[in-house]
């Protein structure tokens, strides 16, 4: 049977965009649904593609590959080219799945906006660029794909770009990725001169020196920074959440921001043949899951909670990769993108219930949104780490890499990291679902917004229990949790849990944060000024640029064309003294020939007056008087 | 049947040219009329040319009559892929710029009667095969961009005007010393003659100088550009999307079709050089262009910047690099011409350019502010638009060449900052709540959208489907690269 049907998988949904995008406002609102049932047949078709690469394994053949080459330069060509093999299999059921699940979400959650078709064309457009990267069997394939993604972040973001905050924040994160992406991009350029071509098979198997792969790797390491928000590239992603909380599940959860750990684990030879970037990658994981973690403790804001949650998971799947595991981070990964995409959804539903998204002016949610504060709960156990979620599973994993790897000063923060993030949990369950009641009217999601929390609800709950099973069809095992690290683990996220709850959770006595924060006052600041990066960046990087900008502008218009101007003064003057010393000295002396000067002179006038038409005359007769010459000398 | 095609193409809009002043302002309806008949049948030949053309063939469509048989001076027209990927974007923004203008008010015989003799000298310069011709082409534009500027430009356009005229001329000069020295050293006018003549290196190396004045200054490349950002900023639509769309482009293509083939070894000794200017040009036009308040001199700084992607690539001396630049040629002409377009429409509507007094145009004019929107993220260069093709083999070429890695990471740096000052233009006149000057404008005519689409067709096709326009640049990169001797 052909598969070339995978090729619509992409394609559905980049078609939904090119029908919606060109359309009135009106028009485009009616075509929602073509949005959402491309995203279906997308859906429909990777389980299609998904059974047909069953069992998996370690095939060295993709199931179905397809490959277009679009340039031609001198004697090498450029080709991209996509190939489902079981990683890219999987990662479509992910990107589907969520996309799906968002797409129905936003049919409630949008429905009041003017602008929804363009929403849906944009989320359209990411789908599809998302499902290209995946699939994309080249590194250039993946930058484009990539780029594109982060164009459908910034449209997103700034969905509501009348408010400053959403503008602001839009332009920050393409900006900050961007900075990024010159690594990435970089990295292209060193291949392209290293092995010519671009696609995986031939890069990956390439004989690299230790000292090119660590220049290849940092550089892609780099990119994936910026695009997975780890420190220090990660200050855009907070502001981020200034968009719709569904596309906020989606991109900023789910599938966009991990794909920077899906470049590593695409380019994993290389940084194996460099061994230090694996080093470089292991420690800014470990930092940002930690620092991260500490900052969500802090916040208020639900959305900026769930923010720093994901930059704090991405960190723990750089930890999974720089200690050498890129099955386990693509496993943590899969189960992040569903158990993440579900507390905001959550989040989504909350804040459209309160009218708000400070923790503060909620509390006592759990009545009034059953649904929600359910599915929310397996999104917390799963994201703290409690067993049978899928978090436990695959955070347990990474620690037993760790441990395995006789990384314990590493083991040692990301259990810290695992400690924090049960904490934030708690402190957000605790102060939303069963803080005392401060609104009265309050009403669960509708319908459409219920529905995708439920699966994807159940897909946290059970999926933790496929570890294994995806190790195999992955082609590297993921065994079952050991017995000591899943204890030690477990009584990590109790702990954070426990102590949650004994802050925020207690009916009768909670405890007054303010002490807190008086006592520690130096920590506090630090935690909420984000330890300074974003008053850094902003006074030294934006403000610096800013700066320069103006001064290189003033130096271009007093400095470098004052020269232009100052030379044609010079001229100027230049032939105006030579009219003069013609008119008194020459034609005082040589009375004979005076009036032949005063014509020459008359002729130097035209030029110092800056005629252009004299100009035209004076090249004009050079022209001719060179062909003319040009004549006599031929004959 | 033969044709002399190349001499229609050239010569057919000084025909009509003169036709068009001869009916004057009285009949100026039937003039325009007939401007944009001439130019559309320009570029219907141009496209059968197009598909017409031989990619596995050198030159095509040659015409080589002795001239001045005395000085071996012969009227010699070719066309390969780099000419005509030149002469492709000539004779559409012709017709664009013609069709965008239509309402033009002012000395409509005139008007257009320039615009037609801009392309005469326009199709002129990327055909010409002899030195001679070549530079009278070369000067004969700069006629009809005066008038443009000096008759229908802003309320600074004689400075401007006279600027533009003078600095380029000066370029010239040295152009011509140049062309002079050449054909006293090798006998001929021929361009493609003189390639690969073996000349002296140090002959090579002052006769490259005097070249580089006369094209640097075109480009322009830092510090040779400030006659840009005036002359942009006081021309007239029209004159600003042919100038930034074709005529800079004419440097580039000096470049490329005589210092680079002709001057092989000067070539090598000065990519440095060339290099470390494309680098600031880059780095230094994207800089000033985010601190500008005025948005058609925005898109001024903002071709520096790019152009010196253009000179990048031709530094590098690589298929990869050479291909960037023509594509980058390309490509700045169509999106620097659709946003110079929409910078007009803009302005015809709100009567500012000044960045701060307009925004909002996504709320109340949706097709304009999506297509300036569309245009901005061509333009900062997003893979599958054509912006980033040519910046991305420049720099794959710039990367694999021996150009200093530093000056390649300054470069690639611009690409950063280009999405700054585009984002930041979109920021604040694409989106946000609609100003004053916006609240009551409306929407683009079905004229300007018919203006933009073409423009925006290509971005795509060539973003997505690079061998669209480098099946044409390759063989004619490969040749140039073969005369300079497989450097």
């Amino acid at each position: 049977m052909s598969m070339d049907y995978v090729l619509l998988v992409p394609l559905l949904p980049a078609l939904a965009f090119a029908v919606l995008t060109p359309m009135p406002r009106t028009v485009r609102l009616k075509l929602v649904p073509l949005a959402v049932g491309a995203v279906f047949g997308s859906l429909v078709l990777s389980i299609a593609a998904f059974l047909a690469v069953w069992p998996g394994g370690q095939q060295l053949e993709p199931a179905w590959h397809g490959v277009v080459t679009i340039a031609h330069i001198g004697d090498r060509a450029i080709s991209l080219g996509l190939a489902l093999e079981p990683m890219s299999a999987v990662m479509l059921l992910v990107v589907t799945i969520v996309g799906a699940a968002v797409q129905v979400y936003s049919l409630g959650y949008m429905h009041r906006e003017e602008r929804i078709g363009w929403y849906y064309a944009a989320l359209s457009l990411f789908t599809a660029a998302m499902l290209v990267l995946v699939l994309s069997n080249d590194f250039l394939g993946l930058f484009m794909a990539w780029e594109v993604m982060g164009l459908c972040s910034y449209l997103l973001i700034g969905f509501w770009h009348e408010q400053e905050a959403p503008r602001l924040a839009s332009i920050k994160a393409f900006l900050t990725t961007k900075v990024g992406d010159l690594g990435f991009m970089l990295a292209l350029a060193v291949i392209y001169a290293e092995v010519g071509v671009f696609d995986f098979a031939t890069v990956l198997g390439h004989d690299w020196s230790a000292g090119t792969a660590t220049f290849v790797a940092l550089l892609m390491l780099f990119g994936a920074m910026g695009k997975s928000a780890q420190f220090p590239l990660h200050t855009w992603l907070p502001d981020a959440m200034a968009g719709p909380t569904p596309a906020s599940a989606l991109i900023h959860a789910a599938t966009m921001v991990a794909a920077g750990v899906f470049l590593i684990v695409r380019a994993f030879p290389i940084f194996e043949a460099s061994g230090i970037a694996l080093t470089v990658t292991l420690w800014v994981g470990l930092g940002t899951a930690l620092l991260s973690g500490l900052l969500a403790m802090v916040q208020h804001d639900i959305k900026k909670v769930l923010a720093y949650s994901t930059i704090s998971q991405l960190g723990f799947m750089f930890i999974a990769l720089g200690a050498g595991s890129p099955t386990v981070a693509l496993y943590h990964l899969v189960t992040h993108a569903y158990f993440k995409s579900l507390l905001f959804l959550g989040a989504g539903v909350i804040i459209h219930a309160a009218h708000t998204q400070d923790m503060r002016q909620m509390g006592g949610l759990a009545r009034k949104l059953p649904v929600t504060s359910l599915t929310f709960a397996a999104g917390s156990l799963a994201l703290a780490g409690v067993v049978p979620f899928s978090g436990f599973w695959s955070k347990d994993e990474i620690l037993a890499v760790l441990l395995h790897e006789q990384q314990y000063a590493a083991f040692a923060i990301a259990l810290a990291a695992a400690f924090v993030t049960a904490f934030y949990v708690a402190r957000l369950w605790f102060r939303v679902f069963t803080a005392p009641t401060q609104q009265a009217e309050l009403h669960e999601g509708h319908r459409s917004m219920v529905a995708p929390m439920v699966v994807l609800a159940a897909i946290t709950a059970v999926i933790g229990f496929f570890g294994p099973t995806l190790g195999g069809f992955l082609g590297h095992g993921i065994p079952w949790p050991a017995f000591g690290t899943a204890a030690v683990s477990t009584f990590a996220a109790a702990a954070g849990i426990m102590l949650g709850w004994y802050v925020y959770g207690r009916r009768k006595s909670v405890v007054n944060t303010q002490v807190i924060k008086q006592r520690f006052p130096h920590a506090y600041g630090v935690l909420v000024n984000k330890y300074y990066f974003d008053l850094t960046y902003g006074y030294f990087i934006v403000g610096g640029y800013t700066a320069l900008a103006r001064g290189l502008a003033s130096l271009d218009a007093n400095v470098v064309d004052g020269i232009v101007n100052g030379a044609a003064r010079t001229w100027r003057s230049l032939a105006a003294l030579g009219w003069a010393f013609d008119r008194r000295v020459i034609d005082g002396v040589v009375n004979g020939s005076a009036s032949a000067v005063r014509a020459a002179g008359a002729r130097m006038r035209t030029l110092q007056t800056g005629s252009v038409r004299g100009y035209q005359t004076l090249v004009a007769g050079a022209v001719v008087l060179f062909v003319i010459w040009i004549l006599v000398k031929g004959a | 049947m033969n044709l002399p095609l190349l001499t229609i193409i050239v010569f057919l809009p000084l025909l009509g040219a003169v036709t068009v002043a001869l009916l004057g302002n009285a009949r100026a309806t039937a003039g325009r009329a007939i401007a944009a008949t001439v130019s559309v049948v320009d570029l219907v030949l141009v496209a059968w040319m197009t598909m017409r053309f031989d990619v596995s063939a050198g030159m095509q469509f040659v015409e080589k009559v002795a001239w001045v048989p005395q000085a071996n001076m012969t009227y010699h027209l070719g066309l390969d892929g780099m000419s005509l990927t030149m002469v492709v974007l000539s004779a559409l923004l012709t017709l664009l710029a013609i069709v965008a203008s239509w309402k033009t008010g002012k000395n409509p015989a005139l008007w257009f009667s320039m615009l037609l003799l801009l392309e005469v000298g326009m199709n002129g310069v990327f055909l010409a095969m002899d030195f001679v011709l070549f530079y009278v082409f070369w000067e004969l534009v700069l006629v009809p961009m005066y008038f443009l500027i000096a008759m229908w430009g802003g309320p600074r356009r004689q400075y401007a005007a006279v600027k533009f005229f003078l600095y380029t001329l000066f370029g010239s000069v040295f152009m011509l010393v140049g062309i002079i020295a050449l054909y006293l050293q090798t006998g001929t006018f021929d361009i493609l003659e003189m390639a690969g003549a073996g000349l002296d290196p140090s002959f090579q190396w002052w006769v490259f100088g005097a070249f580089f004045l006369g094209f640097a200054v075109k480009v322009p490349i830092f510090p040779l550009h400030t006659w840009l950002p005036d002359a942009h900023v006081e021309a007239p639509t029209a004159a600003s999307v042919l100038l930034a769309g074709v005529l800079l482009k004419m440097g580039s293509y000096g470049f490329l079709r005589i210092s680079l083939p002709i001057l092989p070894d000067a070539a090598a000794e000065w990519s440095t050089f060339i290099a470390a200017l494309a680098a600031i040009s880059i780095v230094y036009g994207a800089a000033v262009a985010f601190a500008q308040t005025d948005m058609k001199k925005l898109v001024a700084y903002s071709s520096v910047s790019h152009m010196g992607f253009v000179m990048l690539g031709i530094a590098s001396m690589t298929p990869e690099g050479l291909n960037g630049a023509v594509a980058v040629m390309f490509s700045h002409g169509i999106v620097t011409g659709m946003l110079f377009f929409l910078v007009g429409m803009v302005y015809d509507r709100t009567h500012t350019r000044v960045i701060a007094e307009v925004s909002g145009l996504s709320s109340k004019v949706p097709i304009a502010g999506g297509l300036f929107a569309f245009a901005s993220f061509a333009s900062l260069g997003l893979p599958g638009l054509s912006g980033f093709v040519g910046e991305f083999l420049s720099l794959l070429g710039a990367w694999a060449s021996d150009i200093p890695v530093g000056w390649v990471i300054v470069s690639a740096i611009g690409v950063l900052l280009a999405a700054a000052y585009m984002l930041w233009l979109v920021q604040r006149v694409v989106l946000g709540s609609p100003s004053a000057a916006v609240e009551s404008i409306p929407d683009l005519s079905t004229r300007e959208v018919l203006v933009l689409v073409p423009l925006v067709m290509l971005t795509i096709g060539v973003g997505v489907y690079w061998d669209s326009l480098l099946r044409f640049t390759d063989p004619a990169v490969r040749s140039i690269l073969a005369m300079m001797g497989g450097a």
